[in-house]
């Protein structure tokens, strides 16, 4: 369904000159999986998912969603792709409705089956109370919920989470999670990026370690315990992390 | 472009606007209630203007004459006054027990002549005047005797004086005068004197009228022919001519107001909450969400404009008609209604431009503040080119056409005002540059939407340092695009203030020093600083290379077989576009310099040697070099050939040098050097000075020229048909061996940033 190879994106920075974001990384995701994409912060994951979604251009590697490729066919694969980001990114002046309903014509869907779809999905999601609430007077909860709901009216075979789940209280973010949950069981291709263990190892299948735009390791839950022969998947995350910031650490002072 | 999707952008963003109570309070809400509010206040304050008299001190007013009387019970006699002007002018008159008064009186008595000025009598009376509330001081100092020159000539005769002295007399009498003390800085003290100036010149016209009438002197004597100016006007070309200095300036300026806050909300605001790239990532292209946002801002641009123009109509017409007995006449009907339909016309571009500018420049910042720092300065680039048509002397000709914003609205002055033939003229040049100007804008605003380092620009920690430290590890082996253009717009601005400091010299030494220093430090210094710090490589960067022989003699060559031709190009763009007084001027003066020139030579080294070398260093070396990253070569020639053109600054020579820059830029090109364009520019230059100063004996002498040459009037030469017609034929079959021959394109290790940018903004196909 995604697969990634030897994705790099270099940004150009005045003071370092170059910095590399992702650094040639590849990983395949399936559908019905949810790939956890793990890392601290600045690690490259969001830089990945927004090559995934289109909204940047990798500067190298080839990155194919649904067999269409990121750089030549652009649009389709935003077709396959529904977004949502860690920032809840609805628009204050709309109701829940009017925002969804937009983003449904944005993706060409015809009326009749937009309603249904969105009549289905505002049922499912609970929102028909809020359905001509403005956005703007919604909690973070319920904003993140409109958000989900609008990354899913396209029905699109691929949904991308970029830490959905940062900034929300308990409640709310198992909601997500439960959701996410249920996206796994409709055989659609999920990809999770989290900087919180417990959520990876709750949901994901297959999980990818990051740092400095690299991949440290990657594979189920289970191949990378047994591998690093460590059960605690938040001690071997630690370890991984402090690993490659020592390795880091002594590139740096070796150019020196 | 899926139209479908403009429409819906377009749509969901005019629906947010609406609701957003800041954009509705700017765009619908000031307009309404601004100028209302206005129109009150300045009732108000017309108000206030009617209703304060202002006081008049009158020292010694025992000293006016009883016949006629011109004061009569404390006020003035209502012969000369209006009933209203009586209510507003209050006399206070001395009497003779006060004694600042007496001290006054004393002084005038002592002085024989009240001294003007700050001294110490004039401080005297501020501070009376000050001090008793008075704004008008009014001192006769003397008793009045009405000019009788009858009786004095009698009076003369009698004491037996010799009539010679009546000069002394006349002088005398002058001093016997009424001295109005006012404080002009004061606008209360300044109307009063007014006022009662107007009832005192009244009452001087009468004493005269009864000293001639009593001595059956014809009035007409004093008279004189009668000069009767009228307007021929009609009452609704003096509205148009009003509303035509109004309009377009209304309209414009707000039309950039009303696409301010829509541009900065749509792009830095959607950047802030974050729904940018949710946007960004659905299936909407990035040139369809760039045109439907841009769609928005103009509809927010036009209204704002609209209801601004419809809400000032309509107070102004109120107010004007409540003020029209204090505006002196002054009436302002609605504006003709064709004056509307031409400006609702000129809308639709203006709102185009600003709102892509405004886009464009919003789409940039990262919040709504950063955007309002961006949006200032464009507003007050774009001021003074709104401000022209206010201006009385500017005038719709070639020159203000092809100025982007200004051109526009001098024409729209002209089309209100009625002048369609004038207008007609040059609609083709405002209509072609208000068009270029849109269109690249709006490539603009959509390559802005399609830079990622633009939707995506994280806060940088910005030190001039690092700063330059980026641009010397960034720099290529030859000048970007951008340096390129930095480099022609620090020529341009150079020139430009040169052209205020520097004074004409008086001798051709110092002519020829001053015009070579100008170029050096306008032209070749900025290009040769750039390209050493710049690029890696300023030698190739300036195009310093050597070429083969050939090439060098076919320049020179090719020189004088277009002579003929640039000659008559020349003489068709001063015959479309005469030459202003001023140029003629300058040129007068030049060559008035040029005579003092120690030679022909000297005048050659001025204006064809230190030109070919300084300019073609900086335009076909380094301009020329970075613009040869765009994609095409043709496109590089042409923008540098502009450059050259505007650095010439008069209209004529900017057509003329630009012609000749094409022709120097396929050379460079096509060499890779610049040695057989300094030497082609300097045989052009020398053959002009030449052709200029040919004297009618060498050309008679020799076989050649007298074949090439003719003459009209016996000084100036010019080429004769058939043989100027031949060597243009071998000129440009010489500029099509320059074309033909393989010019090895230079490996270029990665195009720029900027390069890449501006082939965005100027798409042109592969050259094949």
């Amino acid at each position: 369904m995604i697969h990634v190879r030897q994705l790099t994106k270099i940004y150009k920075d005045i003071h370092s000159g170059h910095f590399t974001a992702l650094n040639g990384i590849s990983f395949d995701a399936m559908p019905g999986q949810i790939y956890g994409l793990l890392g601290p912060n600045g690690a490259g994951k969001t830089t990945a998912l927004r090559i995934l979604s289109t909204v940047l251009k990798p500067t190298s590697g080839t990155a194919v969603v649904n067999g269409f490729d990121v750089i030549s066919h652009p649009e389709q694969v935003r077709r396959q792709i529904g977004f949502v980001s860690c920032n809840t990114a609805i628009y204050d002046r709309m109701t829940s409705w009017e925002m969804i309903h937009y983003f449904g014509q944005l993706y060409g869907m015809e009326p009749e089956k937009l309603q249904i779809r969105m009549e289905s999905l505002f049922e499912k999601f609970q929102m028909n109370e809020i359905r001509n609430v403005l956005c703007s007077k919604m909690s973070t909860g319920m904003k993140q919920k409109v958000s989900i709901v609008r990354a899913m009216v396209h029905n699109p075979p691929v949904l991308v989470f970029d830490e959905a789940t940062s900034g929300l209280d308990i409640l709310v973010a198992r909601e997500v999670l439960k959701t996410v949950e249920q996206l796994c069981d409709h055989g659609k291709c999920v990809i999770f990026s989290s900087h919180i263990m417990s959520e990876v190892k709750r949901l994901c299948d297959r999980v990818a370690i990051m740092n400095r735009g690299n991949i440290l390791a990657e594979g189920s839950i289970e191949d990378l315990s047994r591998k690093y022969e460590q059960d605690d998947l938040e001690e071997l995350f630690y370890q991984m992390i402090s690993v490659s910031e020592k390795q880091h650490e002594a590139e740096l002072t070796n150019m020196r | 472009m899926k139209w479908k999707n403009v429409k819906l952008i377009f749509k969901r963003e005019l629906r947010d606007q609406l609701r957003d109570r800041r954009t509705l309070f700017t765009v619908a809400i000031m307009p309404l209630v601004l100028y209302p509010l206005m129109g009150m206040a300045m009732l108000q304050v017309a108000q206030f203007m009617r209703e304060y008299p202002t006081k008049v001190w009158v020292i010694g007013a025992d000293n006016m004459p009883t016949e006629p009387a011109f004061l009569v019970d404390g006020g003035i006699n209502p012969e000369f006054v209006t009933d209203e002007e009586q209510a507003l002018i209050h006399l206070g008159l001395s009497d003779e027990g006060d004694t600042e008064f007496q001290k006054i009186v004393k002084q005038l008595r002592e002085q024989d002549d009240i001294p003007s000025g700050p001294a110490l009598f004039d401080e005297l009376i501020k501070t009376e005047m000050k001090r008793r509330g008075f704004d008008v001081a009014v001192i006769i100092p003397s008793p009045i005797e009405l000019p009788d020159p009858l009786q004095r000539r009698s009076k003369n005769l009698d004491s037996g004086d010799e009539p010679d002295s009546t000069g002394d007399q006349i002088e005398e009498e002058s001093k016997t005068s009424i001295y109005v003390f006012q404080n002009s800085a004061n606008d209360k003290s300044r109307m009063g004197a007014e006022r009662f100036n107007g009832a005192l010149h009244k009452w001087k016209i009468k004493t005269i009228k009864d000293t001639l009438s009593s001595h059956d002197v014809p009035l007409s004597l004093v008279t004189g022919i009668g000069i009767t100016s009228a307007d021929v006007a009609d009452q609704v070309g003096i509205q148009a001519a009003t509303w035509s200095k109004i309009l377009p300036f209304i309209i414009m300026i707000w039309s950039l107001t009303g696409a301010f806050y829509p541009a900065i909300d749509l792009c830095a605001g959607e950047k802030e909450r974050g729904t940018f790239e949710t946007l960004l990532s659905s299936p909407a292209a990035r040139s369809e969400i760039a045109i439907g946002k841009l769609l928005t801002v103009i509809s927010f641009s036009m209204a704002t404009s609209i209801l601004n123009l419809i809400s000032m109509g309509f107070t102004g017409m109120f107010v004007v008609s409540k003020m029209g007995s204090t505006m002196g006449g002054l009436s302002l009907g609605a504006p003709p209604l064709a004056c509307i339909g031409w400006l609702l016309l000129a809308l639709i571009p203006i709102s185009a431009l600003f709102s892509a500018v405004a886009l464009a420049a919003a789409a940039f910042a990262r919040s709504s503040k950063e955007g309002q720092y961006y949006l200032v300065p464009l507003m007050m680039i774009s001021m003074p080119l709104m401000m022209v048509p206010m201006l009385p002397a500017a005038q719709l000709d070639f020159g203000t056409s092809l100025i982007p914003v200004s051109g526009l609205m001098l024409m729209l002055r002209g089309l209100i005002e009625g002048q369609y033939a004038e207008c007609i003229r040059f609609a083709g040049p405002v209509c072609a540059v208000t068009i270029v100007c849109c269109w690249l804008s709006v490539r603009w605003v959509v390559s802005q939407f399609n830079s990622e380092t633009v939707l995506f620009r994280a806060s940088e920690r910005v030190s001039i340092g690092s700063w330059f430290k980026h641009i010397m590890a960034e720099r290529d082996q030859l000048p970007s695009v951008g340096s390129a253009i930095l480099c022609g717009v620090v020529i341009l601005v150079a020139k430009f203030f040169i052209g205020f400091a520097v004074q004409a010299p008086g001798s051709f030494g110092g002519f020829a020093i001053q015009t070579v220093i100008i170029l050096v430090a306008t032209v070749a210094v900025p290009a040769i600083m750039m390209a050493l710090v710049l690029t890696r490589n300023a030698v190739s960067s300036l195009k310093l290379r050597g070429c083969s022989l050939p090439m060098a003699s076919a320049a020179v060559l090719a020189a004088i077989c277009l002579n003929p031709l640039m000659t008559w190009f020349t003489g068709l763009v001063m015959q479309i576009y005469p030459p202003s007084g001023d140029l003629v001027q300058l040129e007068r003066v030049v060559s008035h310099i040029l005579t003092s020139a120690p030679g022909l030579w000297a005048i050659i080294l001025v204006f064809a040697v230190a030109p070919a070398v300084l300019e073609e260093i900086a335009f076909r070396g380094f301009i020329l070099s970075g613009l040869q990253s765009l994609r095409s070569k043709w496109q590089a020639i042409l923008i540098t050939s502009f450059l050259f053109g505007i650095a010439h600054g008069v209209i004529q020579q900017t057509m003329i040098t630009f012609a000749v820059g094409m022709i120097l830029g396929v050379i460079a090109v096509q060499t890779r050097s610049i040695i057989p364009c300094i030497l082609f520019h300097m045989t052009h230059n020398s053959l002009a000075v030449l052709l200029s100063s040919a004297k009618g004996s060498v050309v008679e002498n020799s076989a050649f020229l007298s074949q090439v040459l003719y003459t009209a009037n016996g000084e100036n030469y010019q080429y004769a048909i058939i043989p100027g017609i031949l060597m243009s034929v071998v000129g440009v079959m010489l500029i099509v061996w320059f074309i033909r021959l393989d010019a090895t394109p230079v490996v270029r290790t990665e195009r720029s940033k900027l390069s890449r940018l501006f082939a965005r903004i100027f798409p042109l196909k592969p050259q094949t």
